[in-house]
C-alpha cells in the first residue's frame, strides 16, 4: 500500500518539478510540427499537381517530366530523416539565418516531409472518381477548374486525413530536432530519460506525446467524417 | 450537324476504330450500337475532343474537331452535353450545386469581368458572349431549378448525391449536360446501371427533351431495348468496324447478317434443327399467315418462340418457327410470296440451350 502511494506521489512528484520544461517542449513541439506540416503541404500540394497533371493518364500527360518528378519525389523520401538534418544544414543557413534552435529545425523537416506530402496528395488526387473529372471535361471545365473546382473539393476529405497522417510523422521527426537544439519532447525524453537516468521524465514525454498523436488522428477523422 | 468520314484511332498497336463514317442530323437521335470493347465509347468521345483521332475527320457543325485549339475544345464542349453510365456526379456537392456547376465554369468572376470591360468599350462581344451573357447568381438559380423542373427533381434541389436512386442520379446527370444549352447530347451507356424500369423512364426523358429542345442526340449503348425505342438511326460497331449504317427498323426487319448475330442473342431457347424467324409489320400482322401456311403447304411445324416489339411509335411482330429440312425452302418461298421478312437463325446444336427470354 504505502509502496503504490510513495510510487504515485513520486511520479506526480516528478511531474510538478519537471512541468515547466515538459510545457517548453510541448510548445516547441506542437510549433515545430504544426508550421512544418502547413509548409510540407502547400509545397507539397504543387507538386502534387504538378504530379496528376503530367501523370501519364494525367490531365496534359507529360510522360517524361512525370519520370523525373516521380524519381525525385522517390530520392527525397528514401534519405533518412537525421541525415538530412545534417546535410541540409547550409541550406537550413541559407533559408532562416541559422542552423540551431527550433526555427532551424523547421526547414529539415517541411523539406523531409515534402515529397511524403505530394505522394499522399497524390494519391488522394487519384482517387477522386475519373468519371468526375471527364464530365467536368465534357462540359468545357480547363485544368485549372478541374484541379481547384473539381478535383480539389472532391479530394478534400481524403486530403485532410493524409494532412494528419502527415503531422503525426512530422511529430515522430521532430523528436531529432534535438540534434540541432530544437529542443521539443523528444529532446527532453533523450537528454533526461535517457541520458540523465530520470526514466520518468521519459515516460511524461511520451505520455504527452501518445496524447498528441491521438488528438492530431481523431481531430483528422472528425474533419474527414464532417466533410464527407 | 455531325460527320464522321473515315475516322482512324488506335491505341499504341491495337486499333481501336477503324475507317468509321456517320452522319448525325439534327434533331435526330442517334445510336451507336456494340458489344463493350466495340470502340463505341471511344468514338463517342471523339465526337467531343475527350479522345484525339489519328486520321479521318470528325465536323462538329462545321468545324474540324481535331484542328481546334485549346479553348476552342472548351468552346465546342460547352455546345455539347454529355451523360454516363456511371453517373459521374460530384459527391460532395448537393443536386443544385452539381447542375449549377457548369454554369459556373462558363462564368467566372474573371469572364464576368472581361465581359464588362467589353461593355465599357462598347465592343458588342462574340456572337457566344452575346447569345451567353454573365449570368447572376439568381439567374443560375432560376436556371438549375427549371431544368431540375423538367427532369421532375426540382423538390430534392438540397439533397445529396449518396441520398439519391440510380434513375434520380442520371436525371441530375441529364440536366447537368442541359445546363448550357448545348445543342447535342452525348449519352454514353445512360442507362447500363439502371434496372428496366428506371431505364424506360429515363428513355422517356430523353425523347421528351429531343422533341422539345429539338436537340439532337447520339447514343452509346449495348441495350437493343434502348436502341429500338428511342434511335431514330444507328450504327453497328464490332471490333472498331462499322456492320451496318442505317434506319432503326428497315436494319431489324431485313437484319444484315452482323446485326443478325446481335438480335438472335436476345433470343430464347430454340430447339435443334432450322428455325426462321419472321418479323411481321403491323399491317400484316392482321392476317392469319401463320394457320394459311400450315394449310396451304400442309405441313407441320412448331411455334418456339415471338414477341411484340416497340420501334419507336410502331409496333412489330416476331415469330420463330421450327420446321423439318425438306420443308424450308417451301417454306421460304410461300413467305416470300407474301412479303414477310423471314430468315434462318443460327442452327441450334442439340442441347444447346440458352437463356429464356420469351
Amino acid at each position: 500500500m504505502s509502496g503504490e502511494t510513495s510510487f504515485f506521489d513520486a511520479w506526480i512528484k516528478g511531474f510538478v518539478d519537471f512541468w515547466p520544461e515538459l510545457l517548453e517542449a510541448s510548445i516547441d513541439t506542437l510549433y515545430m510540427v504544426f508550421t512544418s506540416t502547413l509548409l510540407s503541404l502547400f509545397f507539397g500540394f504543387f507538386l502534387a499537381v504538378l504530379l496528376i497533371i503530367t501523370h501519364p493518364g494525367g490531365l496534359r500527360p507529360q510522360p517524361g517530366i512525370y519520370r523525373v518528378l516521380d524519381a525525385l519525389v522517390n530520392l527525397g523520401r528514401s534519405f533518412p530523416f537525421i541525415i538530412l538534418l545534417i546535410a541540409i544544414q547550409p541550406f537550413t543557413r541559407l533559408s532562416v539565418g541559422k542552423t540551431i534552435d527550433s526555427e532551424a529545425a523547421i526547414v529539415p523537416l517541411t523539406v523531409a516531409a515534402i515529397p511524403f506530402a505530394a505522394r499522399v496528395l497524390e494519391g488522394s488526387f487519384l482517387e477522386v472518381e475519373r468519371g468526375v473529372v471527364e464530365a467536368a471535361r465534357s462540359f468545357g471545365a480547363g485544368t485549372g477548374q478541374i484541379i481547384f473546382r473539381v478535383m480539389l473539393p472532391e479530394a478534400l476529405p481524403a486530403l485532410i486525413l493524409n494532412a494528419a497522417v502527415i503531422a503525426v510523422t512530422l511529430l515522430g521527426y521532430a523528436a531529432m530536432a534535438g540534434v540541432v537544439g530544437g529542443g521539443g519532447l523528444g529532446d527532453l525524453a533523450i537528454r533526461y530519460g535517457y541520458n540523465r537516468f530520470k526514466p520518468e521524465v521519459m515516460l511524461y514525454s511520451i505520455v504527452i506525446l501518445v496524447i498528441m498523436v491521438q488528438c492530431i488522428q481523431s481531430l483528422g477523422n472528425l474533419l474527414y467524417k464532417k466533410l464527407r | 450537324m455531325i460527320e464522321v468520314s473515315a475516322l482512324c484511332k488506335a491505341f499504341g498497336r491495337q486499333t481501336v476504330l477503324r475507317d468509321i463514317s456517320m452522319s448525325v442530323r439534327r434533331g435526330e437521335i442517334f445510336g451507336i450500337v456494340g458489344h463493350s470493347g466495340a470502340g463505341k465509347s471511344t468514338l463517342l468521345r471523339c465526337l467531343n475532343g475527350l479522345e484525339t483521332y489519328d486520321s479521318g475527320s470528325v465536323k462538329i457543325m462545321g468545324q474540324e474537331v481535331g484542328e481546334l485549339a485549346g479553348s476552342g475544345v472548351l468552346q465546342l464542349r460547352r455546345a455539347m452535353g454529355m451523360i454516363f453510365q456511371d453517373f459521374s456526379l460530384m459527391s460532395r456537392k448537393n443536386v443544385f450545386e452539381n447542375v449549377a456547376f457548369p454554369l459556373k465554369v462558363w462564368n467566372t468572376p474573371w469572364q464576368r469581368m472581361a465581359g464588362r470591360a467589353l461593355a465599357l468599350l462598347g465592343k458588342s462581344g462574340s456572337g457566344a458572349e452575346r447569345t451567353r451573357p454573365c449570368l447572376s447568381a439568381a439567374q443560375i438559380h432560376e436556371r438549375v431549378m427549371s431544368l431540375l423542373d423538367m427532369v421532375g427533381l426540382a423538390h430534392k434541389s438540397g439533397e445529396r448525391i449518396q441520398s439519391l436512386s440510380g434513375g434520380q442520379k442520371q436525371r441530375v446527370g441529364i440536366a447537368r449536360a442541359l445546363a448550357l444549352n448545348p445543342g447535342i447530347l452525348l449519352c454514353d451507356e445512360a442507362t447500363s446501371a439502371l434496372d428496366p424500369q428506371t431505364t424506360m423512364s429515363i428513355l422517356d426523358l430523353l425523347e421528351d427533351i429531343n422533341r422539345k429542345l429539338n436537340l439532337t442526340i447520339v447514343l452509346v449503348t449495348h441495350q437493343m431495348e434502348v436502341v429500338k425505342r428511342l434511335c431514330h438511326r444507328l450504327l453497328l460497331l464490332d471490333a472498331g468496324v462499322s456492320q451496318a449504317v442505317g434506319r432503326t427498323e428497315d436494319l431489324f426487319l431485313t437484319p444484315p447478317d452482323n446485326l443478325k448475330k446481335f438480335i438472335d442473342e436476345e433470343f430464347t431457347v430454340l430447339p435443334a434443327g432450322i428455325n426462321i424467324r419472321l418479323t411481321f409489320p403491323r399491317e400484316i400482322a392482321q392476317q392469319s399467315i401463320i394457320t394459311g401456311m400450315a394449310r396451304d403447304l400442309d405441313i407441320d411445324f412448331s411455334i418456339v418462340g415471338g414477341k411484340l416489339e416497340r420501334y419507336l411509335d410502331d409496333v412489330f411482330g416476331f415469330l420463330i418457327i421450327n420446321v423439318q429440312r425438306e420443308q424450308v425452302e417451301a417454306v421460304l418461298a410461300y413467305l416470300r410470296g407474301r412479303q414477310i421478312p423471314g430468315q434462318i437463325l443460327d442452327e441450334q446444336a442439340p442441347g444447346h440451350m440458352r437463356d429464356t427470354g420469351v
